[in-house]
């Protein structure tokens, strides 16, 4: 059982100048955590969910600097007051990024990583992680390099790893934040099986959906308050407006608009089209990739597009980006026929991991950075044009890399604003933020498509689809 | 991602050689093929050392790689042997500059292409351990290993996205390629190291802590055998 | 984040790490001019200089003694490995020691300390042209042997004994060149990103 007994905790770190900065999560915060309950903390950013799980596996304040107030226990253990290695054998821990959760090079090394850490004798070791290879089906994933893995199967063997040492809790901060359809399905495989061994789970989480049926308990938070507690049956039945009041994901991963064949056909009569032809591609192994024949997309509008497969979804986009040197294809635009290579020309991409597209010290340079232009005035205006648009105003000097996850999204779009080409991809703008910001992501691209742009965005986010998306492309029959 | 920098190898069976040997061996070519003269003792030293790695790339079946660098090596050895001594001015340069080239390093990169190829990070790290090196060079030695397919995954990240705000605009200058490339870079290396020693602790990473390992290292005869030659070819080297 | 510790932590062996991968990344690919004998004179100044920029950012999360040493030390091992003379690891450790003295005097906070730092540190690099001039006779020997009498002549008249001197003072200054360059990339960058 794991008890937080009135914690009030306030994070220290130091700022760009030196100075100090506090900032209090929680104050006088109490839960009580039942053993095999399976326990959903969920809510807007900064509410307090990802804090509380460090509460649990003793990052805070082994690893988190600041001030600490009341007490954490587990089973009798003082959690606060003992060292980490001792409730890492209590509590396991799944972070949200796959990438970078991992201490190894190979995959077998790493499902023994934690258990060696322990000092385990090597025989148990090896007959644990047979059992938990069977169990977890990864016979496939053995011996791997970790680096040529999906994120859903990092995540796989990050659960794995934790199976093999085979705590009584555990705890997961986001961990579908980067993982596509599958990658998500097969989490929640886990997650059935680990309560049905009696685990303790504590999960902090935006997505919803996918705890359905399995979540005991639901803990919506705000501000380091529960606003909220729901029961697993009251939560299973939430209604979408119930959902967007609480400023929560919905539950329910149902499209409210329709999104069939006529209406792409009526979008494509309208707005005219823009024809992605023959384009092939074929992966390293030499047996998957995409073949496209003709696919039509509507211009300026806001195509979603679809599919199970996460990696497929992001290499049509790198191909039709132009950033994908083995695709072969044309792109049909405003009567010219350009070929795939030349399309960086034509579009800007942002990307998943938007730390990667972010170069100067200032946001005014970064989106001046785009601009094709030589001449200093042309670039002032396009610029102040470009941080209108996505309210970004106030930013102008700061950094980039300081700005939160949302913030840094809306430099890079105005970086595609001010670069003034015309179609605009985004590779899951959504993944891991809450309702609210992903409410404003909807609406700075319905903003988009009115200047005119092409909005094509990779996502299998069904609420932002909803929110803003005109169209949907299912890429499946695309996939080879 | 399709393809990153694999540096070791990811499992399988275990290494040929012990990692302790492997290293010896790397360590011997290097010395004879750098400091070598090139005749007498020390040029039969140089052609064992040279081949030492051939033999072993035959062993571990990469025959195509071994053929390849046999053929390469045999070549720059006679170049070595005769176009050297013979030609003079700018052509000797160049024959120079090939053969010493080829010759002084390349058998050692051979013999650490060996190495990486049937030794995973795993072994190494716990070959040191036998070694009695302390946590504090281990941990950041395996950490190293892992962070350099990271570093060439994000670099290219990074350059892609650079690709697409190439501009029609004045050029980047060299500086300013250097920034572009290497902050993100650092920045990202940072947050993910931030990440990994979160997850590190939270699975009982600990300095002081003694750990066991699964995967098995030690000395075996074939590894007797090649220290016994190592040991002779250096200790000959040395004498003459 | 951790500056109060006063003891190496798990953390800062993982930084140690990860930084070690960054410069041994950097290093390298600036260094495949050293494989050429001549540029070999030359290396240590420009590596010094771009080497500069990962090793300052490394600096500053140094903050207990005993990170640069380590640092040092796996410079050195690395160079055993990858051919360069064993002076190198000599030099490494020697250096990696130096700089981590140093720096503490300044309690690891003072970045002008770190600059200097940065130009103590390069000095291992001196470890690869060693040979030239301690032990001198039997590597141009080697070098005539390898490489021709020609090459070996040409070598020796443009490193005379006094150039070795030079050499420490340039790879000096290259490495406070480097360590200025990384200063400077700190405060346009991680400082302002609030990530120093």
């Amino acid at each position: 059982m794991i008890g937080i007994n009135n914690v009030s905790y306030t994070y220290h770190v130091t700022d760009s100048e030196g100075k100090d900065i506090y900032r209090e999560v929680l104050k006088d915060f109490s839960l009580k955590i039942n053993k095999g309950e399976l326990l959903v903390l969920t809510g807007g950013s900064g509410c307090g969910k990802t804090t509380i799980i460090r509460l649990i596996n003793g990052l805070i304040p082994n690893y988190f600097e600041g001030k600490l107030e009341g007490c954490v226990t587990v089973d009798d253990m003082n959690i606060s007051a003992q060292p980490i290695y001792e409730t890492a054998a209590k509590v396991g821990t799944v972070f949200q990024n796959p990438k970078n959760q991992f201490f190894n090079v190979d995959t077998t090394s790493e499902l023994a990583f934690a258990a060696e850490n322990r000092g385990e004798d090597p025989k148990d070791i090896i007959k644990k992680i047979e059992k938990v290879c069977e169990s977890f089906r990864l016979s496939d994933l053995m011996d791997r390099s970790m680096f040529n893995l999906s994120g859903g199967e990092k995540q796989r063997i990050a659960c794995a790893s934790i199976a093999v040492t085979d705590p009584d809790i555990v705890v997961l901060d986001e961990p579908t934040s980067n993982l596509d359809d599958k990658g998500i399905e097969d989490l929640r495989d886990i997650l059935i099986k680990w309560k049905s061994q009696g685990k303790t789970i504590v999960i902090a989480e935006h997505r919803l959906y996918f705890l359905k049926e399995l979540a005991d308990r639901v803990l919506v938070l705000d501000g380091g308050k529960a606003v909220k507690e729901l029961s697993g049956k009251e939560f299973d039945s939430l209604s979408l407006e119930e959902t967007a009041s609480l400023k929560i994901r919905a539950v329910d991963e149902v499209y409210k608009k329709k999104f069939g064949d006529e209406e792409l056909r009526s979008l494509l009569k309208s707005n005219g089209t823009i024809d992605v032809k023959d384009l092939s591609f074929k992966y390293s192994d030499g047996v998957h990739g995409i073949r496209i024949n003709d696919m039509a997309l509507p211009k300026n509008s806001l195509v979603a597009i679809v599919g199970n497969n996460g990696r497929g979804k992001s290499t049509f986009a790198r191909c039709l980006c132009g950033l994908n040197k083995k695709a072969k294809g044309t792109v049909d635009f405003e009567g010219k026929e350009i070929p795939l290579n030349k399309m960086t020309d034509r579009c800007f991409m942002v990307m998943q991991d938007v730390n990667h597209q972010l170069f100067t010290e200032s946001v005014k340079d970064e989106i001046m950075l785009s601009i094709d232009s030589n001449d200093e005035e042309t670039c002032e205006k396009k610029a102040k044009e470009a941080m209108e648009v996505l309210d970004i105003g106030s930013l102008s000097e700061l950094h980039p890399m300081s700005l939160s996850g949302g913030q840094k999204q809306r430099v890079a779009i105005a970086c595609a604003i001010a670069s003034d080409k015309d179609i605009i991809i985004l590779d899951e703008p959504t993944s891991g933020l809450d309702y609210y910001h992903m409410v404003e992501v909807a609406e700075v691209l319905k903003k988009l498509v009115k200047l005119g742009k092409t909005v094509v965005v990779i996502t299998h986010d069904t609420e932002l689809i909803d929110e803003c998306a005109q169209c949907v492309v299912k890429l499946k029959k695309y996939l080879i | 991602m399709d393809f990153s920098i694999q540096t070791f190898k990811t499992g399988g069976e275990r290494a040929l050689l012990d990692p302790r040997t492997s290293i010896l061996a790397i360590v011997v070519i290097g010395a004879i093929m750098m400091g070598g003269k090139l005749s007498g003792v020390e040029y039969v030293l140089r052609v064992i050392s040279c081949m030492i790695p051939a033999v072993l790339l035959f062993v571990i079946k990469k025959y195509k790689t071994a053929t390849v660098y046999f053929l390469f090596m045999a070549v720059t050895m006679i170049l070595e042997g005769t176009a050297v001594q013979i030609t003079s001015g700018s052509l000797n340069l160049v024959f120079v500059i090939i053969s010493g080239v080829v010759s002084r390093f390349i058998p050692q990169f051979m013999m650490a292409y060996c190495f990486l190829s049937y030794t995973t990070v795993s072994e190494f790290i716990v070959s040191m351990e036998k070694m009695h090196a302390p946590s504090f060079i281990t941990i950041p030695m395996s950490v190293m290993f892992r962070f350099f397919p990271t570093i060439s995954e994000e670099g290219r990240c990074v350059m892609e996205a650079m690709k697409m705000r190439k501009t029609s605009k004045k050029k980047p200058s060299l500086t300013q390629k250097l920034e572009y490339e290497l902050v993100p870079v650092m920045m990202q290396s940072v947050r993910i190291s931030d990440e990994l020693s979160q997850a590190a602790m939270t699975k009982g990473l600990g300095l002081d802590r003694k750990r066991t390992h699964i995967c098995k290292v030690g000395f075996r005869l074939i590894d007797y055998v090649m220290i016994i030659v190592l040991l002779t070819c250096l200790a000959l080297f040395i004498i003459y | 984040m951790d500056n109060k510790k006063n003891s190496l932590t798990v953390k800062d062996c993982i930084n140690i790490g990860v930084f070690a991968a960054f410069y041994i990344v950097i290093f390298f690919v600036t260094s495949f001019i050293g494989y050429i004998p001549i540029m070999l004179v030359v290396l240590s100044v420009l590596c010094g200089i771009v080497c500069g920029i990962p090793l300052m950012v490394f600096f500053s999360k140094a903050h207990v003694f005993g990170m640069v040493t380590i640092f040092g030390i796996i410079m050195g091992l690395f160079m055993l490995v990858m051919g360069r003379p064993w002076y190198s690891i000599l030099t490494a450790v020697v250096a990696g020691v130096a700089a981590d003295l140093w720096m503490k005097t300044g309690e690891y906070k003072s970045i002008s300390k770190a600059v200097i730092g940065s130009g103590i540190f390069s000095l291992w690099m001196l470890g690869m042209i060693m040979p030239l001039y301690f032990g001198r006779d039997a590597y141009l020997l080697s070098v005539a042997e390898g490489y021709g009498e020609e090459f070996a002549n040409t070598l020796e008249k443009i490193t005379p004994g006094w150039s070795f001197v030079l050499l420490v003072v340039l790879t000096f200054v290259g490495g406070i060149l480097g360590g200025l360059l990384g200063k400077a990339v700190l405060k346009k960058h991680f400082k302002k990103a609030g990530m120093a």
